[in-house]
């Protein structure tokens, strides 16, 4: 597993230090820690899954929330809680977007010419040309600032494709904006 | 995504909502060895059928099979904490949440999660998830005998309370 970054991923320390606790209370037994935590990582998963199961976000934060809690014993350090839970996230999301067959692998060519003036709807448009492994590496640099090694770890893909998605990504991207 | 709240019907986060309460039961339930959790659409709308859920002190007892009575101590928020006393005389001092559509209350030896639904945009119907249990000390587990039966019992005196 790639060096989790909590801080970042969660955004505050006192929000780390929030989630590592209701970790600790919860697997000694307190569901009431437990409900507090899923009201805690909530945003955190869904921030991850939906833009790369987009239509299918909400079941693939299910799906990774059900397999976090579900194994939630099995996490040796607490204080590796998000690093834990961004990779199965990642994981679950990408699982749940090729199930639903939204698997499209953009190429530069099927990049939208303007259309929609509104940006949101560029980006939309952009992110779901493109395939669920490009979008994972897309949120997992620059939503979850991780480098590509740590991304291609996270994701079992050779650092180069990694390196490779984020560029066609990131050009399918700045083609959007520029139109 | 940092500003999220609840609200009925789940968590909500910029950009709509993250999960709605009966998906975050089926979540809850994940994370509680043992946990069941009964699920039915009921033919009366979720206002209605909260009503009668979401009355700790009324509805409530009405349904749910083992309860006699139930006083709210204090609310803070969405925060409850509460004193039920059993068909058998037994207490419980119940501490939880307590939001439209969504109620997770934990005592030393019970558990009770409910969640409800708009069953569809527009049907009238509502989604209705129940859980609970009587609790493994020490850990996050409940005990699984005779768990289902009852929460399809309380399902059934739901269903016809509202119904």
């Amino acid at each position: 597993m790639p060096p989790a970054d909590p801080v970042h991923a969660a955004g505050t320390a006192d929000r780390v230090d929030r989630g590592v606790g209701l970790v600790r209370a919860a697997r000694r037994g307190d569901t009431l820690a437990l409900h507090d935590l899923l009201d805690h990582l909530t945003p955190y998963i869904a921030r991850i899954c939906r833009p790369i199961a987009l239509d299918d976000g909400p079941d693939a934060t299910q799906e990774a929330l059900v397999a976090v809690f579900t194994s939630l014993r099995s996490l040796r350090e607490p204080e590796a809680l998000y690093g834990w839970v961004r990779a199965i996230s990642v994981r679950e999301a990408v699982r749940v977007a090729k199930r639903a067959g939204r698997a499209r692998p953009a190429e530069l060519a099927d990049v939208p010419e303007r259309g929609d003036p509104q940006l949101a709807a560029d980006i939309d448009d952009v992110l779901a040309r493109l395939s669920p492994a490009h979008r994972a590496v897309l949120v997992l640099r620059d939503v979850e600032g991780m480098d590509e090694e740590s991304a291609a770890a996270l994701l079992g893909v050779p650092t180069g494709t990694a390196k490779s998605r984020l560029h066609r990504a990131r050009q399918s991207f700045r083609k959007a904006w520029s139109a | 995504m940092n500003a999220s709240n609840e609200s009925d019907g789940g968590v909500e986060g910029r950009g709509g909502l993250l999960l709605d309460d009966v998906r975050r039961m089926h979540v809850m339930v994940a994370g509680v060895r043992g946990a069941r959790l009964v699920e039915r659409v009921l033919p009366a709308p979720l206002p209605r059928v909260w009503q009668v859920m979401g009355d700790l002190e009324g509805g409530f007892g009405e349904f749910q099979p083992d309860m006699r009575s139930v006083r709210i101590l204090r609310r803070d928020g969405d925060r409850v904490e509460a004193l039920a006393r059993s068909r058998y005389g037994l207490r419980a001092h119940f501490h939880g949440v307590l939001r439209p559509g969504w109620c997770w209350l934990q005592s030393r030896f019970l558990v009770i999660g409910m969640a409800a639904v708009e069953a569809g945009e527009g049907t009238g119907h509502t989604r209705v998830a129940l859980t609970g249990g009587v609790r493994v000390p020490g850990h996050a587990a409940l005990v699984p005998f005779g768990a289902r039966h009852e929460l399809e019992e309380a399902m059934t005196r739901l269903a016809a309370r509202v119904g």
